[in-house]
């Protein structure tokens, strides 16, 4: 069967394909569209998938969207009549966003493709979660949890899953937190409070937490309270999710932490406000991790099931993570490389063909290169075009390694584009991780990015242990970097570049199976230096997404301060004269 | 001359300056991601040189105006409201939303280079309004002259890579933005249209409902809610 998913329309679209039961290809709407977090319809991202698989939509079997769009238009609009007549303001806006498009997808996406809309069907938001945590990942049983800011009405789902030896699957739901009663929302109000943006600026507030002590959490308790059942629900007097859509946080709030941080404001660590800052940052953070913990800890016990699968955007929490994996007594934890809702698209698919279908389950390879390859030879014809130094090199892993021990940031696009907001080794800026002056220095000319923000490490699975304390289990979660794990105190000097001030590093284990260029190069590294790391960041400028051509690669290169750009055997020099013009643009 | 009084109330009150020069930022910010796409794109050596120092112009440009944006801000100590409706922001437009890999070089020379013929003379125009900041005026001349570099090497582009057709492409082009200020203009005000009216229903028709709908919240216990059958599969 010929299964097309579709995740969209409302943060971060994306199209994945999914032939005979095995993923072929699945790509974010952003990166061919070159649009930060694009939420249109992803027309691009499904044309390059059937394009990639030889397919024109009447091949397509079903088209899966990612969440019911009726169910939603229910929420919504109960959420506007409950909220009335506050919700006045947020009303218009809410009808002619589900009115003008949203919820009327099955037809949308029968016209743009042109197939009948029988062919389209809709599955509910922590459904396609579930699947893309479960389906994916190398394990028979899991339990399963779900959780981000809202679907339809779930905000978090716990579950079990089963792949039995005959192939039948199943993915049971068993009970669900409803809107308003959101951990992703809570967060993301505390996210908006700190001045960043909402569904982009999260990560930016778990950086933030290492900077602080979490001495505001018995405050951030009167927002978020236990159920007698083990769940959480929030006090919505805090909160003001319906009048104001962008912040979520009410003025009690405000009363409450004080006045909030505006987005042009510096955050200053030494000054008391940054400061406030970080502790609320810390103190959320760390509420987040006590909730989600809790949680896993109960479901574990109660389905006696040894493996976790975990979906939604707040399975992006890398410390969160973590601290499951350490505390809640699973001896494993799975997280897929996209499990925020791009990640919906896979998931819809593979839950149609495995369950809506009853195909029976065949194993997803376990790596996250689903995306379009690059033209190693396009770059060559750019570099020669501008006059800019470019080779095929028979030795290119030996170079960059020489590159790297050297102090030069390296540009690396090798392969397929990977699926999911991390870089993971087809898109990377790399560098050596030894130094906080690096650290500075991708901050400062290639990044330009708060200096609070850690990078983040890739190492060599063989040599994992020795550089970093990874719980049992530790090497799975960072096989796709979700989880965040402290360095080894003894190395802390010697990897500087890449500890973050608490310590941790949000680590990618990586297997030589999985990227072997990538793995060849750590050891290249490792043998010039003693140690196999390197700093890894995504290939990609603030408010850019991560490259996907060469041409796209060529042209970040061109703007920053990027050394070398590799893609494949091809490596390009960045001349004096062009350094320099960046540098001065820089100061 | 005409809109000379809008202009002058616009930017006389110290903090809607600096919500202007913020969106000013933002509309750089995104002309100078535009570009790095053109970039991206064409298939000429020449052009792709060109719009890269542009983007770096463009990008300059965002970060002297979100500068002094912020300055104001400080000074002013306002949080001002945020956005205007599209159609009321004066300024450039970037590449007037133009999906770029459908776009020939020559189309594209050309919407750029009405784009910064309009962005020189609005910055020309504020930088006379703003005589009694003179860090603004200051500000305004010294993107203006960039933009004045843009406008001139975009036309001579497009006459090379156009030839003939240069003239023919520029009046094409603008025709075009003009169809696109309709639709923005149309856009908007449908948009204000639909605001109202759905308002009126939000007054009119929707508190019977409410009444019910808050009646049924109270009702509704906090904690997880078992799902049915219907999910288990």
């Amino acid at each position: 069967m010929n299964i097309l998913g579709i995740s969209g329309h409302y943060h971060d679209s994306a199209a994945a394909l999914v032939i005979d039961g095995v993923p072929v290809a699945a790509v974010q709407e952003e990166r061919l569209s070159r649009h930060k977090n694009d939420a249109g319809f992803p027309l691009a991202a499904i044309e390059w998938c059937l394009d990639h698989a030889g397919l024109s939509p009447d091949d397509l079997d079903a088209v899966i969207f990612y969440e019911k769009p009726t169910l939603k238009f229910d929420r919504v609009l109960t959420g506007m009549l409950q909220g009335w007549p506050g919700s006045w303001r947020g009303y218009p806006k809410a009808m002619k966003n589900m009115l003008g498009e949203k919820l009327w997808v099955r037809g949308l996406i029968a016209s743009q493709l042109g197939i009948s809309a029988r062919k389209v069907r809709c599955i509910e938001h922590h459904q396609s979660h579930a699947a893309a945590a479960f389906l994916t990942a190398p394990t028979q049983e899991a339990a399963i949890i779900t959780a981000d800011g809202v679907g339809e009405w779930a905000t978090f789902t716990v579950g079990t899953g089963h792949k039995r030896a005959d192939g039948s699957t199943d993915i049971r739901i068993l009970r669900e937190l409803r809107f308003p009663h959101s951990l992703g929302l809570f967060y993301s109000a505390v996210t908006s409070y700190l001045g960043f943006t909402v569904n982009e600026g999260e990560y930016k507030v778990m950086g933030l937490a290492s900077y602080g002590r979490p001495t505001w959490i018995e405050a951030m308790r009167k927002l978020l309270r236990p159920t007698g059942d083990g769940a959480f629900a929030l006090d919505l007097r805090y909160f003001d999710f319906l009048g104001k859509v962008e912040s979520g946080y009410s003025e009690r709030f405000v009363a409450l932490f004080g006045p909030p941080r505006k987005n042009w404001q510096p955050i200053d660590l030494k000054s008391p406000e940054g400061q406030r800052f970080a502790d609320i940052a810390a103190s959320a953070q760390a509420l987040l991790e006590e909730v989600m913990v809790g949680i896993a800890a109960r479901l574990r016990n109660e389905t006696g099931i040894s493996d976790l699968c975990l979906g939604g955007g707040v399975a992006l929490n890398g410390v969160a993570n973590a601290r499951i994996l350490r505390e809640a007594g699973f001896d494993r934890l799975f997280v897929p490389s996209a499990p925020g809702d791009a990640g919906c698209a896979l998931g819809a698919a593979l839950y149609a063909d495995r369950i809506l279908f009853g195909q029976p389950h065949k194993p997803v390879p376990d790596h996250p290169y689903w995306g379009p390859q690059p033209d190693e030879a396009a770059l060559l014809r750019i570099a020669q075009e501008d006059d800019i130094p470019a080779i095929v090199s028979g030795s290119a892993i030996e170079e960059v390694a020489d590159a790297l021990a050297v102090g030069k940031v390296v540009g690396w696009v090798d392969g397929a584009l990977e699926y999911g907001p991390r870089a993971l080794g087809h898109r990377s800026i790399l560098a050596a991780p030894h130094d906080v002056a690096m650290r500075d220095r991708l901050n400062r000319d290639i990044k330009y990015r708060e200096e609070f923000r850690p990078f983040a490490p890739v190492v060599a699975a063989e040599h994992a242990d020795l550089f970093f304390e990874l719980p049992p289990g530790g090497a799975r979660l960072a096989r796709f970097m979700s989880g965040v794990v402290p360095v080894r105190p003894e190395w802390r000097d010697r990897l500087a570049g890449i500890t973050h001030v608490d310590g941790t590093a949000r680590v990618q284990v990586l297997d030589r199976e999985m990227e072997p260029r990538l793995h060849a190069l750590l050891e290249a590294y490792g043998r010039r230096t003693e140690v196999p790391v390197l700093l890894n960041t995504s290939f990609n400028l603030a408010g850019e997404p991560i490259v996907n051509t060469v041409a796209e690669a060529y042209s970040t290169f061109r703007r920053c301060g990027i050394d070398l750009l590799v893609a494949g055997n091809v490596c390009v020099t960045k001349p004096r004269v062009v350094r320099a013009q960046i540098l001065e643009n820089v100061a | 001359m005409i809109l000379w009084p809008v202009h002058r109330l616009i930017w006389s009150d110290p903090q809607r300056r600096a919500r202007k020069l913020l969106e000013f930022a933002e509309v750089e910010a995104s002309g100078g991601r535009d570009l790095v796409r053109a970039a991206e794109l064409t298939n000429d050596p020449v052009l792709r040189q060109r719009y890269l120092v542009h983007a770096r112009d463009e990008a300059r440009h965002a970060d002297m105006f979100q500068a002094r944006g912020r300055q104001l801000r400080k000074e002013t100590a306002g949080e001002g409201k945020e956005g205007l409706a599209d159609w009321m922001a004066p300024g450039e437009r970037g590449i007037d939303g133009l999906d770029l890999t459908r776009e020939s070089d020559a189309d594209l020379l050309a919407f750029l280079h009405l784009s910064e013929s309009t962005a020189a003379r609005d910055f020309a125009r504020y930088a006379r309004v703003v005589k009694g900041d003179p860090a603004t005026r200051i500000l305004f001349q010294r993107i203006l002259a960039d933009e004045d570099e843009h406008r001139a090497y975009t036309h001579d582009e497009l006459r090379r890579v156009a030839r003939r057709r240069s003239g023919r492409v520029l009046w094409w082009a603008r025709l075009r933005r003009l169809w696109k200020a309709y639709l923005r203009f149309a856009t908007a005000f449908a948009g204000v249209m639909a605001g109202l009216i759905l308002t009126l229903q939000y007054f009119v028709l929707l508190p019977p409902f409410a009444v019910l709908a808050r009646r049924n919240a109270r009702k509704e216990k906090t904690g997880w809610v078992a799902v049915g059958e219907e999910k288990v599969r």
